[in-house]
C-alpha cells in the first residue's frame, strides 16, 4: 500500500503561513510508504489534472490532501480520484488552511500543527474501505391521500407530468371542506365554484387517466422505503358503480331506513337514507350506502333503491371490501384537519344549549348543498335576529389550545358579511381575544364589516370568562363586560388535527408534532416534506391554514416527487452511512429508537437490526449508540477515527 | 521548578455547524491556540464516550465536543444524544479520576466564527491552568 500527500499552496495562503517544504519532508520521514507533493492550487483546472496524471502514475492507493476545508473541495477531489481509477472514498482530506495558516501566527507552530493533524489522516486513510453508491431503480408514481384541495392539486399536477396517482379519499365525497361552503373568503366566490374546475379537470380532464380516484378508501399498511414503497389501500364498498351510476336520484326516496345524518354534510340538521348522497351536487356523483343503516345488513330482503334504478349495475350490493396493493415512489399525506370540540369549554353550553354552534355547523347551514338548502333558522324555527360570533374559541388558552390557528378571523368576518346580506336587520356581535387580520385582503374586510350597521366588536380576556345560558326560552351571552342577549352563537374553534391522524403516523411511521400536526423536516425551507424520506405534507395535516396555503404544499409537495422522482434516473444512494453488523447485534433495538429518519427496521425473522440505505443520513448516532459495537459507520468507523486520534496526538 | 506547560487539547467538530464555524473563524484570519486540533465528524452525535477516553489515554490535556444548538441539528436530534452522553461521560470521568473540568462541550453554529474562537482560547487557557494550579 502506498499513500500519496498532496499539499496545497493555494498560492500564499497556506504557503506564506508555514513551510510546506519542512513539513513536506517531516511527513515522508514519520511515515512509512508515504510520498508528500506539493502543488499549487490544487483545485484548478491544472492542480486537477496534475493530480489525475500523479495518482496514475505513482500508483498509490490512499491519498491525503492537506489544503483548504473539505466542505470546500472534498467532492472534487473525489471525482479526480474516480476518474484516476481510484476508488473516490480512498481519501481523507485535511484543512490546514482554515484551520491551520490562517490561525496560527507562529510558524513553527503552523508546521507542527498541520504536521499532527496530517499524521492523523495518513493514519485513518490506511483503514479506509472502497465504498460505492448504489443505484436502485424506483418508482415515479405516488399516493396522495386526501382528496381536498391539497391533495387534488397535487393529483393533478403529477398527473400531468405524466405520472401515475392514486389519490386516496376516506370519505365519498372529493373536495375537501371548502366544497360544503357558501362563500369563501375572501372574495367571496362560492366553494364548490372554486374547485369546480379543479375536480372537473381531475376526473374527466385529459391527465384523469392516469389518476386512480378511490373514494372510500383508507391507507391500510406501507411497506418499503422512498423510490421503492408498497401501499395497502382499504377500500370500503360504497356499494354502487358511479362509472354506471348516472347521479339521478331516483333510489333516494324509497329507500326505507333514516337516520340523523351526524357527519360534517348533515351536521345532525336533516335525516339520510341507508342510500344517500353526501351532499347535493356531490362529486363522484353517486351515492353510497351506509351499512349501519341498510336493511339488508339486518338481513331483511329489501330491495327498494335497485327496484327504482333506471340502471342496470349501478347498485352492486354484493361489494366488499377490498386490500389493494400500489406500488409508489412517494406518498403525500393531504388529509386535513379538524376543530376543536367545544364540549370541553363548559361555560359555552355547547351540545347542551340550543343554536350553540360551530364555525363548520355555520358554514353548512348557510350553504346551498347543505341540510337546510341554505335556510338559517333557529331552532324555534325564524331566522335569527341577534347574532354572537365568537372567536378564539379555546384558542390562545393554555388550559385547551395554546395557538392562533390564523384563519377563523377572517372566516368569522366573512361569516359576518354574509349574514348582513342575508339578514339586514340582524345586530352582529363580535366576541374575540384576539383580532389576526394576516394577508392583504383581510383588513378590507374588517373594514366593510366595522361598516355594517349593527354590527360590533368586544374584546375578551379569556374563553373561561364566557358563560352562555338560556333563561325564560332566551339565551345570553356573559362576559366580564356584560351580558348580551343573542339567539345564534357561533363558536369559531382552533384548527386540530384529525382523530385519525395518531393512526396514519403511525403507519407511515412520521413524526407528530407537540400539536399532534404532522412534523416537517424543517419548519422554515422543508415545510412539505415529513423527517421521512419519501413521504410529504400538504395542508392543514401539517399546519393550520388557508386554501392558499394548503394548495401551494400540494404543489411543493408534488415539487418533491417530480425532481426526485425521475423516470430513467435511478435513486443514488449513498454509501456513507451506517451497517449493521448481524453476526454482533443482539436486537436490543437501542438504535432504532435514536435514529432521525426511521431508518432502523428490525428483522422480523432474526429480531436484528437492518439500516436502510436509502434512508440512512450517516449522522453516526446509532454507531455510537449501540452497546455492542455492532453498527459501523461508512467513512466515519470506530478504527479509523480512533486512528485520526492516535495520529494526531503522538 | 517551572516548566511552560502546553496542553494538548483534542476537538470533535460536527461537520455543519461547529466544524463550518471553526471555518469561519479561519476565514476570519484571527489567531487562536494553536494546540487545539480539530477531528471532523459529520454529527456530534457520532462521537463515542471511547474516543474521549482513548484521547486521555493518549495524553490529550482536555477533550472538547462542539455541536449544533439545541433545535439546530442536521440530523433533528444528534446534539441532544450527545449532550446526554456529555453528562453520563463526565460522571464516568470523576469515576476514572479524571478531572471532568478537562471534558467540554459547547453549542457552535456556522456563523459563530468570534464565538469559536472565544471558546477555544478560554478553553485551552483554562486547561492549561488546571495543570499549573498548586496540587
Amino acid at each position: 500500500m502506498s499513500t500519496r500527500v498532496y499539499l496545497c499552496k493555494c498560492g500564499n495562503n497556506i504557503a506564506g503561513h508555514l513551510d510546506l517544504d519542512a513539513l513536506a519532508g517531516q511527513i515522508s520521514t514519520k511515515n512509512e510508504a508515504t510520498e508528500v507533493v506539493i502543488v499549487d492550487f490544487l483545485c484548478s483546472d491544472e492542480g486537477q489534472e496534475f493530480m489525475h496524471g500523479d495518482l496514475i502514475g505513482s500508483q498509490a492507493d490512499r491519498v491525503v490532501i492537506g489544503a483548504c476545508s473539505p466542505r470546500d473541495h472534498e467532492h472534487t477531489f473525489r471525482q479526480v480520484l474516480k476518474e484516476s481509477n481510484l476508488n473516490a472514498y480512498l481519501m481523507q482530506m485535511v484543512n490546514i488552511r482554515e484551520q491551520v495558516a490562517w490561525v496560527t501566527d507562529d510558524r513553527h507552530e503552523a508546521e507542527a500543527k498541520a504536521g499532527s493533524l496530517l499524521s492523523g489522516a495518513i493514519k485513518r486513510v490506511l483503514l479506509h474501505q472502497p465504498l460505492s453508491d448504489r443505484e436502485l431503480e424506483i418508482s415515479t408514481d405516488a399516493l396522495v391521500i386526501g382528496a381536498g384541495p391539497a391533495g387534488m392539486k397535487c393529483a393533478l399536477t403529477l398527473a400531468s407530468a405524466g405520472r401515475t396517482v392514486t389519490l386516496v379519499e376516506k370519505s365519498p365525497a372529493i373536495g375537501g371542506l371548502p366544497v360544503l361552503f357558501e362563500e369563501v373568503a375572501p372574495d367571496f366566490q362560492c366553494g364548490p365554484c372554486l374547485l369546480e374546475p379543479l375536480m372537473e379537470e381531475l376526473l374527466h380532464g385529459n391527465h384523469a387517466h392516469r389518476i386512480d380516484l378511490m373514494t372510500m378508501a383508507e391507507l391500510h399498511g406501507l411497506k418499503g422505503s422512498y423510490g421503492n414503497y408498497l401501499a395497502t389501500v382499504k377500500q370500503s364498498p360504497r356499494r354502487i358503480d358511479p362509472s354506471v351510476c348516472i347521479g339521478c336520484y331516483e333510489c333516494i326516496a324509497p329507500c326505507p331506513a333514516t337516520i340523523t345524518d351526524t357527519s360534517d354534510y348533515r351536521v345532525a340538521r336533516a335525516e339520510k337514507n341507508a342510500i344517500s348522497f353526501a351532499f347535493q351536487g356531490v362529486l363522484p356523483n353517486a351515492p353510497f350506502i351506509d351499512e349501519a343503516l341498510c336493511l339488508r345488513f339486518r338481513g331483511e330482503e329489501c330491495t327498494s333503491c335497485l327496484d327504482a334504478c333506471p340502471m342496470e349495475e349501478a347498485i352492486v350490493f354484493s361489494q366488499e371490501e377490498a386490500l389493494i396493493e400500489k406500488k409508489v415512489g412517494a406518498i403525500v399525506v393531504a388529509t386535513g384537519a379538524a376543530l376543536y370540540d367545544p364540549t370541553a369549554i363548559s361555560g359555552l353550553g355547547y351540545g347542551i344549549i340550543p343554536d350553540v354552534i360551530t364555525s363548520l355547523e355555520f358554514e353548512r347551514l348557510m350553504s346551498a348543498n347543505g341540510p337546510t338548502d341554505g335556510q338559517l333558522l333557529t331552532s324555534a324555527g325564524i331566522p335569527p335576529e341577534k347574532i354572537c360570533i365568537i372567536h378564539c374559541a379555546g384558542s390562545l388558552e393554555a388550559d385547551h389550545i395554546p395557538y392562533c390557528s390564523g384563519i377563523c378571523c377572517t372566516y368569522a368576518l366573512k361569516f359576518s358579511r354574509m349574514l348582513s346580506k342575508k339578514l339586514p336587520e340582524a345586530a352582529i356581535v363580535h366576541l374575540y381575544k384576539e383580532l389576526v387580520l394576516p394577508g392583504k385582503s383581510s383588513i378590507d374586510l374588517a373594514r366593510k364589516v366595522r361598516n355594517q350597521p349593527d354590527t360590533s366588536f368586544q374584546r375578551f380576556s379569556s374563553i373561561n370568562t364566557i358563560q352562555i345560558s338560556e333563561r325564560e326560552g332566551k339565551k345570553f351571552v356573559r362576559s366580564p363586560e356584560g351580558e348580551m342577549e343573542a339567539d345564534l352563537i357561533i363558536l369559531c374553534p382552533p384548527v386540530v388535527p384529525t382523530t385519525d391522524a395518531p393512526q396514519l403516523s403511525a403507519i407511515l411511521e412520521a413524526n407528530r408534532d407537540r400539536d399532534g400536526f404532522f412534523e416537517p423536516l424543517g419548519d422554515r425551507l422543508d415545510s412539505a416534506q415529513s423527517t421521512v424520506k419519501g413521504i410529504y405534507l400538504a395542508g392543514n395535516c401539517q399546519h393550520p391554514g388557508d386554501i392558499r396555503e394548503a394548495v401551494n404544499q400540494g404543489m411543493a409537495a408534488a415539487g418533491y416527487v417530480l425532481s426526485g422522482l425521475v423516470e430513467g434516473r435511478n435513486l443514488q444512494v449513498s454509501p456513507v452511512v451506517a451497517v449493521v453488523d448481524q453476526d454482533i447485534c443482539s436486537g436490543c433495538r437501542v438504535c432504532g429508537a435514536i435514529c432521525p429518519y426511521q431508518a432502523i427496521d428490525i428483522d422480523e425473522t432474526d429480531g436484528k437490526s437492518r439500516i436502510n440505505d436509502v434512508l440512512c443520513q450517516g449522522c453516526g448516532t446509532c454507531v455510537a449508540a449501540c452497546p455492542a459495537g455492532a453498527i459501523s459507520g461508512n467513512q466515519f468507523t470506530h478504527q479509523q477515527i480512533m486512528a485520526e486520534l492516535e495520529g494526531i496526538l503522538l | 521548578m517551572s516548566t511552560t506547560f502546553e496542553a494538548k487539547v483534542v476537538g470533535f467538530l460536527c461537520n455543519w455547524c461547529s466544524y463550518a464555524g471553526a471555518d469561519k473563524a479561519g476565514g476570519a484570519q484571527k489567531p487562536y491556540p494553536h494546540n487545539f486540533k480539530i477531528i471532523r465528524v459529520m454529527c456530534s452525535g457520532r462521537v463515542e464516550p471511547e474516543f474521549v477516553l482513548e484521547a486521555f489515554r493518549k495524553g490529550a490535556t482536555g477533550v472538547v465536543i462542539l455541536a449544533c444548538h439545541p433545535g439546530d441539528c442536521h440530523y433533528k436530534t444528534g446534539n441532544v444524544i450527545a449532550a446526554g452522553r456529555f453528562r453520563l461521560l463526565k460522571k464516568l470521568l470523576i469515576q476514572l479520576g479524571i478531572d471532568e473540568k478537562r471534558l467540554i462541550m459547547e453549542y457552535i453554529s456556522a456563523s459563530e466564527g468570534e464565538r469559536f474562537i472565544e471558546v477555544i482560547t478560554k478553553t485551552v487557557r483554562d486547561l492549561e491552568s488546571l495543570e499549573t494550579a498548586p496540587a
